[in-house]
């Protein structure tokens, strides 16, 4: 008998958006929905439709697919790891957002647009989401899970502008959770710093282009781990022989003052209590001390590297693929004060996305804001700075880690699909790194 | 579908106009698993946005189950009321006539079965794979059909119907100790794709990545392929041409109309009716005429982009750019086919000494402001009289897209569809490379 595993998802998303002080949109959206996947020998079948009333139907076209494509183009068969039997604690949400009036967080809003404003501001943008869905799983093996997720948070933008000099700063904060994730950050602060970014980018500098010593913030390292080595220890990625780290597991691939972990159970942005596969989340030790100890598995390639499975995530109705959860590298032994001692360098802070070729081990990222460090003193302000390098160089060339691991939230794209995800890191020095200059 | 009374309803719930988006989609969609096809996918989705004035402001909801289309009307109608009178806003866009546009549907594409989709992904593995040390790392053929109904209490009544077929694959080449890759894409309205070609561009462009050689930090001629050009473009340039930036204070060339901003000779012109283009329609998301905007003519800015909301705001027409990516979002001002007009020629073979760069990674980390972006090359060759002769192991490329635009020197004869631009291999010169780490 054929394999399948069915998610349904019921939920929906408020907006409300401010733009120059005034209302640029209050929206709610209502989704429902449900997506079959389906197993025969070694091909997946899949569908999703909308109306969950066609769920059985759904159920059928899925296993008709995978049958189908079975019989036209037979593959080795696929074995799925066992599924463990836990009940997981799940987060429950201690301000229900749908509690809260809409004129309060209007409220609240227009304060975080106040603090934003302030001479040589121009331009400011404020946009509050909480998203709602209630996710259902259960499989032909009769392994079922369900449970409720809120995610909350805002984010501000301030444009400053000098003659034709135009710049931008940026904050923001979500987390999983209901209006409760407004007492674990102060919003109004973070949009006071926002507008002083966006001031002191306007007197920052170009970036001088070549190899540097750099210290990245918790932020951009968090970028950093989550490109160049989450993504590249993807086990489906592996398996398709495009990541660097294929081959390497047990071996030391990084400096040995590295350990990166990945952790769903953290309460951060990437919190899940169970995976899209139905599997109860649980933490990866993906480096320890710079060894390669596991990849991110999903059923299907666990079995195939002796991990457990976990990180099967789908971006809404879409198919389950490997994904991060919360990744971070772990707390070394330095204060902050002691990764900056005697440096000179570049520090650079805050991020503004980064992208990886997992195949040939090279990742770029880019900064929204850095500075010339002299002998541990953080000196001018530079702008756009860009790094580039190879991951595997990289891991060696961390030589100093900090005590101050602190998390980010983010959006992760892959496979076309987006899913919320936590990165974290201290402070580290890297050394001999390539900036991307254009001056 | 009739969705009439769902306009009554909005306007019984106090709406001055309202506002119905309908769209329905279907995809088949098949994927590889280590090199063969491992995964098949047949999916529906419909649903339908509803925008509502009331109170002098809009509200916007979305939903997919019809049993809650009548909530998300009333849901549509208080979230307008929240907002407090917006003085800029005036109203939804009345019927204009359409013009007729060709090549966006295809009936095979609309009828395509599975086994067809499996048979074309096939056959640009078989082509990638030709050469035994090239392995597919991710092959995806899709063919969608979707279906569009715009309805507003002014009369609009819009009606479309278009396909897509969708091919892309992704290849890596071990050989000893070295590794390149390489990606390649192609999409149509119509089922008039050489599909298995994307395959044999891959491999042939990862086989001559091979053996790449390192070169030293300068600035010189750049030539960027049709990808490389639009990624850089895409988030700087389509930014700041987009009137909703320009008047929240968030683009560089707003104060620009009627100045130089790029080379002599250059037009850059936003046509929403090219035959077969990817953005092409008879009307814009929000049901008013698509047409062909002059956005820079001989190097000097001529125009912004608008939907009904911003040219309402500035005293004018929409040029018809109101774009949604699904019913679920309200409409934002957005691009149809971006295409360029400047004298062509054979650029890569009039180059004595450049950098050709194939496409880019962290492009999304552009400044949209400022223009400025650093990125890393991939797939990128000296050029020497002419030719490309060797490639490049690991290149940076920094400058500013705004700049980039004054200092185009050549456009190539090779026009590809590229999201929403239709752009050529621009030479551009002056471009400052950084040497990369290997």
């Amino acid at each position: 008998m054929e394999f399948y595993d069915v998610r349904e998802i019921d939920g929906y998303t408020t907006a409300i958006a401010y733009d120059n002080g005034e209302v640029d949109e209050i929206s709610e959206h209502f989704v429902t929905g449900g997506a079959v996947r389906a197993l025969a020998g070694g091909s997946f079948g899949f569908t999703s439709v909308d109306d969950v009333k066609q769920m059985s139907s759904a159920v059928k076209d899925a296993i008709a697919i995978a049958k189908k494509l079975d019989r036209l183009n037979p593959r080795p068969k696929i074995e799925l790891a066992p599924i463990q039997k836990i009940k997981k604690d799940v987060y429950r949400v201690k301000k229900r957002p749908s509690d809260v009036s809409l004129e309060e967080k209007q409220r609240l809003v227009k304060d975080i647009e106040a603090a934003l404003r302030g001479e040589g501001i121009t331009s400011t943008k404020v946009s509050y989401s909480e998203s709602y869905s209630h996710n259902l799983f259960r499989s032909s093996e009769g392994d079922e899970s369900e449970y409720d997720t809120y995610r909350t948070g805002f984010s501000c933008i301030a444009v400053a502008k000098d003659g034709a000099n135009m710049q931008m700063g940026r904050r923001s904060y979500f987390n999983v959770g209901g209006y409760e994730v407004f007492d674990q950050c102060d919003p109004i602060k973070l949009a006071k710093e926002a507008k002083e970014e966006a001031l002191s980018l306007l007197g920052a500098g170009s970036p001088p282009g070549g190899h540097f010593n750099v210290i990245l913030d918790q932020e951009l390292a968090g970028v950093f781990i989550h490109e160049a080595v989450g993504h590249a220890s993807e086990a489906d990625t592996v398996l398709e022989g495009d990541s660097c780290l294929e081959g390497q597991l047990g071996k030391l691939i990084g400096s040995e003052l590295v350990t990166v972990r990945d952790d769903p159970t953290r309460l951060q942005y990437g919190y899940y209590p169970y995976d899209s596969e139905g599997v109860p989340s649980q933490s990866t030790t993906i480096i320890e001390n710079g060894v390669l100890r596991d990849y991110l598995n999903s059923r299907e390639t666990a079995l195939k590297f002796n991990g457990h499975p976990g990180n099967a995530r789908a971006g809404g109705l879409m198919r389950p693929v490997v994904r991060m959860s919360n990744t971070f590298i772990d707390n070394g032994d330095m204060t902050r004060d002691e990764v900056f001692e005697g440096v000179d360098g570049i520090y650079l802070k805050g991020s503004r996305g980064g992208q990886v070729n997992t195949g040939e081990g090279i990742f770029q990222f880019n900064a929204i804001m850095g500075f010339i460090v002299k002998n541990g003193e953080i000196k001018e302000p530079i702008r756009d700075v860009s790094i580039s390098d190879s991951t595997l160089k990289t891991l060696k060339n961390i030589v100093r880690v900090g005590n101050d691991l602190k998390f980010s939230a983010g959006r992760c794209g892959k496979a076309g699909q987006g899913v919320p995800v936590g990165d974290g890191s201290p402070h580290v020095l890297v050394k001999d790194a390539v900036v991307g200059g254009s001056a | 579908m009739n969705f009439k009374h769902l306009i009554d309803l909005a306007l019984k719930e106090g709406a001055t106009e309202a506002e119905i988006f309908y769209s329905k989609g279907r995809v088949v969609n098949v994927e590889t698993q280590k090199g063969s096809v491992g995964f098949g996918e047949e999916s529906v989705s419909d649903g339908i946005g509803i925008r509502v004035i009331s109170g002098g402001a809009f509200g916007y909801s979305s939903v997919n189950d019809p049993g809650k289309y009548e909530d998300a009307v009333r849901t549509a109608v208080k979230c307008a009321k929240a907002r407090g009178r917006d003085p800029s806003l005036q109203g939804l866009p009345g019927p204009k006539p359409y013009r007729s546009v060709s090549g966006i549907y295809d009936r095979r594409i609309d009828g395509m079965k599975l086994d067809e989709c499996i048979d074309t992904m096939a056959a640009m593995v078989s082509e990638a794979t030709k050469d035994r040390d090239v392995s597919v790392t991710f092959g995806k053929f899709s063919s969608q059909v979707s279906e569009t109904t715009i309805i507003n209490s002014n009369g609009i009544d819009a009606h479309e119907k278009d396909t897509a077929a969708y091919g892309y694959i992704d290849v890596i080449l071990k050989k000893g100790d070295q590794v390149s890759t390489a990606y390649d894409y192609d999409v149509s309205r119509a089922l008039d794709v050489n599909f298995a070609a994307i395959g044999s561009n891959a491999a042939e462009l990862a086989k001559s990545s091979l053996n790449a050689v390192s070169i030293e930090s300068k600035t010189c001629d750049v030539l960027l392929g049709p990808q490389a050009f639009s990624d850089v473009m895409e988030g700087t340039l389509l930014f700041a041409i987009n009137s909703e930036n320009v008047q929240k204070g968030r683009s560089s060339l707003a104060d620009s109309i009627g100045k130089k901003v790029a080379v002599d000779g250059l037009a850059m012109v936003d046509d929403g009716l090219i035959p077969g283009g990817l953005g092409t329609s008879a009307f814009d998301d929000e049901g008013v005429p698509t047409q062909a905007t002059t956005i820079i003519d001989d190097g000097v800015l001529e125009t912004f982009i608008y939907d009904s909301y911003t040219a309402g705001k500035a005293g004018r027409e929409s040029t018809g750019n109101a774009v949604r990516g699904t019913y679920q979002l309200s409409p934002k001002v957005g691009p149809h086919n971006v295409r360029f007009e400047y004298p062509r020629s054979d650029v890569i073979g009039e180059t004595k000494k450049g950098i050709y760069v194939n496409s880019i990674i962290g492009a999304h980390t552009a400044n949209p402001i400022t223009g400025d972006f650093s990125v890393e090359c991939r797939n990128s060759f000296i050029v020497e009289d002419g030719r490309k002769t060797k490639p490049i192991k690991s290149l940076m490329m920094g400058g500013n897209a705004f700049q980039f635009l004054n200092n185009i020197t050549g456009m190539g004869r090779d026009d590809r569809k590229m999201g929403a631009f239709v752009v050529p291999t621009v030479r551009v010169k002056d471009v400052h490379v950084t040497r990369g780490s290997q």
